[in-house]
């Protein structure tokens, strides 16, 4: 669906997006994560031709052009990080203006607004002006406006921020629904535990250059280790007994006193079970996969030692 | 599938109906014309108080007779026989608003509670009086003293005499004032309708759907038909108002009958071009701003004002070279020649080289204001220094 090649962006000094290259396969959903300051927005920005590259192209599939070689905006959806409605007109008056502006046709722009604002239970205050709505909603409203026309490719960026938990499950079907239904989605998120869940790939950026990529499994690999076990010791623990065992890649002390430790290969779990419990008495055991939230916060702090 | 005219189109009516209100606009004429009857009930008996003549008791005549004092607007009293501090104490009383006494022909002395306007009309009064004692005097007649105060007629010929009547002066004078009512009511939406965007963070959303110079165009459409709206609105009125007074025997379809439709063409179509040139200029400006209650380049939206001072200079001699450049020149054309095609007579090329380099540089302002728009816009915070804008000019995307 789109390929990014050797794309860079500077503004002034700064290196917002440095020689990236990466691509979105069509019917996927793609996150993009990174720190603050990562080259997520600008990145999304050149996507949508918000700005343009300093070096490098930005390629789509020809499904999305026109026929004289332009990106055909009608079939591009955008939730922007940086994002707000028209305070002073009404619900569904935005969401159709929006579609407008994206060649939607009207009266299916109707069909599909009233359908939307059903699920998210706000159809009984379509009329109503956005600024009586409150925050949660709003987004909502954003959301739908988003997607209301039905692009081919969306790029939601943040589209969790400003929901409850409960909301933000409704938001993560809708996402997974959208890409069963045809739609690719390139997903900008923070709300890791979601993003683990519904992103069929990853790409991590640092410093507007790629950290790690690849589907969730890959990034294990790639990163700390494959596995993780929970250790909770009765009585303390030797940290200097886990830092020299060969078997053990890295540990980590809970502030609930249990300890995560790492391993590459199950092949050594015997090896490992026997280094942990020479570091002390064990009182409880469990085993579990390392999540995105911690690839994430190991591959920075690395990083940023690193540098 | 809609074509990029259809998109200009489309925001062009979300820009035009988000701001106007034509209810209101009723309501605000309504409510203009409840408080014009009520300020007119409260003036005509606050008047009838205040502005009821004069009540003067005459002390002495002097040299005139009693019965030459007569006005419409002054009462006199014959109180010759009235002891002075009598009056004095009615004066005080308010039975009197002065005391005259006329001295000599040259001298009169008046006593009254303070300051007073219509003394002014007392004074012409009495000097007409003292011209007909006079005339009397010296045994002028009439026929001599009208020679005598006659003034030497001059009649003009113009080698370029403007084939304009004195409602074609008022219609240029007319579309001068309907650009600046049109810019400066476009200029106030303008700033609403941009820096409100900016402030809600909508324009990144827009942004993505449609290309900027599409939003900024449709802008520039909607806003200016919001300035025009209003402009109509009040021209409706005003028609009302004069088909009431021809009711009343005003004879206006005479009036009408002076204007020359291709003057009133070249007008309008100037001042249409006019309005979409400085609303593009306003767009970009508009742009730039993130805070309007603090941002220096707010004085920008002074600039077109600019051409209207440069107007008056034609009204002392429509004939000067810089007047004849600023009549063509686009920033200055909308004032200067609807000026000069009334005072002067002008070459049959000028209003087509005006048009043409008016229209021009509104489609060039549209592009600048344009490159400003799609870079200022997503500039939250800070405002662009004069050279980015400069910068963002020159940039061909």
């Amino acid at each position: 669906m789109l390929r990014f090649s050797s794309v860079s962006k500077h503004f002034g000094k700064v290196k917002a997006v440095d020689n990236l290259s990466f691509s979105v396969n069509k019917g996927e959903i793609f996150a993009l994560l990174g720190p603050n300051g990562a080259g997520k927005t600008t990145s999304v920005r050149m996507i949508m031709q918000i700005m343009h590259p300093d070096k490098g192209n930005i390629e789509f599939e020809s499904s999305v052009m026109t026929s004289d070689n332009k990106v055909n905006r009608a079939l591009l959806g955008y939730l922007p990080e940086e994002r707000g409605l028209y305070q002073d007109v009404s619900i569904f008056k935005t969401l159709l203006y929006l579609a407008s502006l994206r060649n939607f046709d009207k009266s299916e722009a109707t069909k599909k607004a009233q359908m939307w604002l059903e699920r998210f239970e706000i159809y009984d205050r379509r009329n109503e002006k956005i600024s009586s709505l409150s925050k949660g909603n709003q987004q909502k409203v954003q959301f739908i406006a988003s997607i209301l026309h039905e692009p081919k490719f969306a790029i939601l960026d943040e589209p969790f921020s400003g929901f409850d938990p409960i909301n933000q499950e409704l938001i993560s079907d809708c996402i997974r629904e959208l890409r069963d239904n045809g739609m690719t989605i390139l997903l900008s998120a923070h709300q890791m535990q979601l993003v683990e869940r519904i992103a069929d790939r990853i790409l991590m950026l640092h410093q507007g250059k790629e950290l790690l990529s690849g589907t969730m499994q890959e990034i294990r690999n790639q990163t700390v280790a494959d596995h993780k076990i929970v250790v909770e010791y009765s009585n303390g623990f030797d940290a200097q007994t886990l830092q020299d065992s060969a078997n053990i890649k890295s540990f980590n002390h809970n502030e609930d006193k249990s300890v995560d430790i790492y391993m590459n290969e199950l092949e050594n779990l015997n090896g490992v079970l026997a280094d942990i419990s020479s570091a002390g008495p064990v009182s409880s055991l469990k085993t579990s996969e390392v999540n995105l939230h911690e690839i994430f916060i190991q591959s920075f702090t690395k990083e940023e030692a690193n540098l | 599938m809609k074509n990029s005219f259809s998109i200009v189109w489309e925001v062009t009516k979300w820009e035009f109906n988000r701001y106007i209100k034509f209810m209101d606009m009723v309501k605000g004429i309504l409510f203009l014309g409840f408080f014009m009857v009520v300020g007119g009930l409260v003036g005509s008996w606050v008047g009838s108080e205040t502005v009821k003549n004069p009540e003067i008791a005459v002390a002495s005549y002097g040299v005139f007779e009693s019965e030459s004092f007569e006005s419409n607007a002054l009462n006199f009293s014959d109180q010759r026989k009235t002891p002075v501090d009598s009056l004095k104490a009615h004066l005080e009383a308010g039975r009197f608003d002065a005391i005259l006494t006329i001295n000599s022909l040259d001298e009169a002395h008046i006593i009254l509670p303070s300051e007073r306007a219509w003394t002014t009309t007392l004074n012409t009064l009495l000097n007409d009086l003292r011209t007909d004692h006079k005339i009397a005097e010296l045994d002028i007649s009439p026929e001599i003293y009208a020679d005598l105060s006659a003034n030497i007629e001059i009649t003009s010929e113009y080698i370029r005499a403007a084939k304009s009547s004195y409602v074609d002066k008022v219609v240029a004078g007319g579309s001068i004032v309907l650009v600046l009512l049109a810019v400066f009511m476009g200029l106030a939406y303008q700033f609403a309708a941009i820096t409100g965007e900016k402030n809600q963070r909508i324009t990144e959303q827009i942004m993505s759907a449609i290309p900027s110079q599409t939003w900024i165009d449709g802008k520039i459409l909607g806003i200016t038909g919001i300035g025009f709206a209003y402009v109509l609105f009040y021209g409706v009125m005003g028609i009302i108002g004069m088909l009431a007074l021809a009711y009343f025997g005003v004879p206006f379809d005479g009036i009408l009958g002076l204007i020359n439709p291709l003057f009133l063409l070249i007008f309008f179509t100037l001042s249409i071009l006019g309005v979409l040139m400085w609303n593009s200029f306003l767009a970009g400006v508009a742009a730039t701003i993130d805070d309007p209650n603090t941002s220096q380049k707010s004085g920008l939206i002074m600039i077109p004002m600019l051409p209207v001072f440069l107007s008056f200079f034609a009204l002392a001699n429509p004939d000067t070279l810089p007047i004849k450049i600023l009549g063509l020149f686009p920033l200055t054309s909308y004032a200067v020649l609807p000026a000069r095609m009334v005072l002067t007579q002008i070459q049959w090329w000028e209003p087509i080289v005006a048009l043409a380099l008016l229209a021009g540089t509104a489609w060039l302002f549209r592009l600048l204001a344009g490159r400003i728009f799609t870079a200022g816009m997503l500039m939250y915070g800070k405002e662009p220094t004069m050279k980015e804008m400069w910068y963002w000019m020159k940039k061909s995307s």
